[in-house]
């Protein structure tokens, strides 16, 4: 065994130029792409977390729309109900006016109606009588023959009126 | 014939005293050490990762957390890349020496660029044969890891002083100013341990390896055992000199608040 210390100066310097070889031309590339893909990882994760939050967001946003949707949709169904409630209403009333115009307009027809045929009737009547009159007033004679000509009157008006 | 011991090919150039083998270790630990790890992160890619890519990503996860047990997370981006160098270049040395060795046995002068690597004096000392081991653990050389614990000596002090030093020159005298030598011999001794732990591990491992070769066709089993273990523990002091110099390093810039 012997020992040399130029060894010893030896050994430093390989290990320095090493160190300064392996540092510039293999473990500093190394780290750097370590450390890059570190960050791209944690970029990544950064992105997750912010689509994450944004989809959230969006469901949520989606949920109210949906809620929305749903009152206006419920409102519209009661609006048209109410409507149509209110339609038929009216529709009845005005039949029921209706009918009632119809009725009253008929009453008064017939009420028209009976007037005229009662002065129709008077006319005819007065008509008659002033014929009946004139015609006892020809055949005053006989008093038989009077009466059998009133009869026989009476029953040419009866069959004329 | 000595068990397990040879001679290291040492030359001498201009005054220098260069240990071959060791000097050969580091370049080779060194180049397949950088080779792996521009392998693994050659095509680099954010979304589809190789697998080597992923394997590099998962030990740079591993060294990110031991680093992180021993300071706040706001200091550990500094030394990942300081963790990383020391984890991979002290798992690839540990390793080396396992898996096979060189050794090339002398009976007469050995001359190598023209400088004596085994000298006729050393023959005689040795009986006539000595072994020159070319190949080994880098970090099985105590020298060697003399290196590194001087690096990290260096990276304590220096970190310390610009990042923290009111509490870094007040800690030598905590709890009393009695305690400064004691303090002293600390900021020693942790470098010398940490030298010396890792090199006894690994030498140990290869000194067994070697014996257990003598032991021809008896001793496979038992040498793909050790191997085995070697592995762990070449990942294990890997581990520990990386985590205990963090450690040192966080105790350092680190001010905690009592």
């Amino acid at each position: 065994m012997s020992f040399h210390w130029e060894s010893t100066i030896f050994s430093i310097i390989a290990f320095g130029l090493l160190y300064w070889l392996l540092n510039k031309y293999a473990f500093g590339p190394l780290f750097g792409i370590m450390e890059k893909r570190r960050e791209i990882v944690l970029g990544e994760l950064e992105a997750a977390e912010a689509n994450r939050k944004e989809s959230e967001r969006l469901l949520a946003e989606q949920r109210q729309a949906l809620e929305e949707a749903r009152r206006e949709a419920q409102e519209i169904i009661e609006t048209a109900r109410r409507t149509s409630q209110k339609q038929a209403e009216e529709i009845i009333q005005a039949a029921r006016e209706e009918a009632n115009r119809l009725k009253n307009e008929a009453l008064r027809e017939i009420q028209n109606e009976k007037n005229n045929a009662i002065a129709a009737l008077r006319r005819q009547v007065s008509g008659l009588s002033v014929q009946i009159a004139s015609k006892i007033l020809e055949r005053q004679i006989d008093e038989k023959a009077h009466e059998q000509l009133v009869e026989q009157y009476l029953k040419e008006v009866g069959k004329t009126s | 014939m000595r068990i397990g011991v040879h001679e290291f090919p040492v030359i001498e150039v201009g005054g220098f005293h260069l240990d071959l083998s060791a000097i050969l270790a580091i370049v080779v630990s060194g180049i397949i050490t950088f080779v792996i790890a521009k392998l693994a992160t050659r095509n680099l890619s954010i979304r589809n990762p190789s697998k080597l890519q992923n394997f590099m990503e998962w030990v740079v996860e591993f060294v990110h957390k031991t680093i992180a047990s021993t300071m706040p997370l706001s200091k550990v981006k500094m030394f990942v890349g300081l963790g990383m160098t020391l984890i991979t270049y002290l798992f690839v040395s540990n390793l080396l020496g396992l898996p096979f060795g060189i050794v090339t046995e002398h009976h007469e002068e050995f001359r190598l660029f023209g400088s004596v690597v085994v000298s006729e004096e050393t023959i005689e000392k040795h009986g006539g044969e000595v072994h020159v081991a070319w190949w080994k653990s880098p970090t099985a050389d105590i020298m060697v890891n003399f290196g590194l614990a001087i690096i990290v000596f260096f990276l304590i002090h220096i970190l310390g002083l610009k990042m923290n030093r009111k509490h870094y020159l007040k800690h030598y005298v905590e709890p009393y100013p009695v305690f400064l030598p004691l303090n002293l011999i600390e900021q020693i001794v942790r470098p010398v341990t940490l030298a010396v732990r890792l090199y006894a591990n690994i030498y140990a491992g290869e000194l067994l390896i070697a014996t257990i070769l003598m032991l021809n066709f008896v001793g496979i089993p038992l040498l793909a055992v050790w191997q085995g273990f070697s592995i762990f523990v070449g990942a294990v002091q890997a581990f520990l000199f990386t985590i205990l110099t963090m450690v040192y390093i966080s105790q350092a810039i680190v001010h905690e608040d009592h």
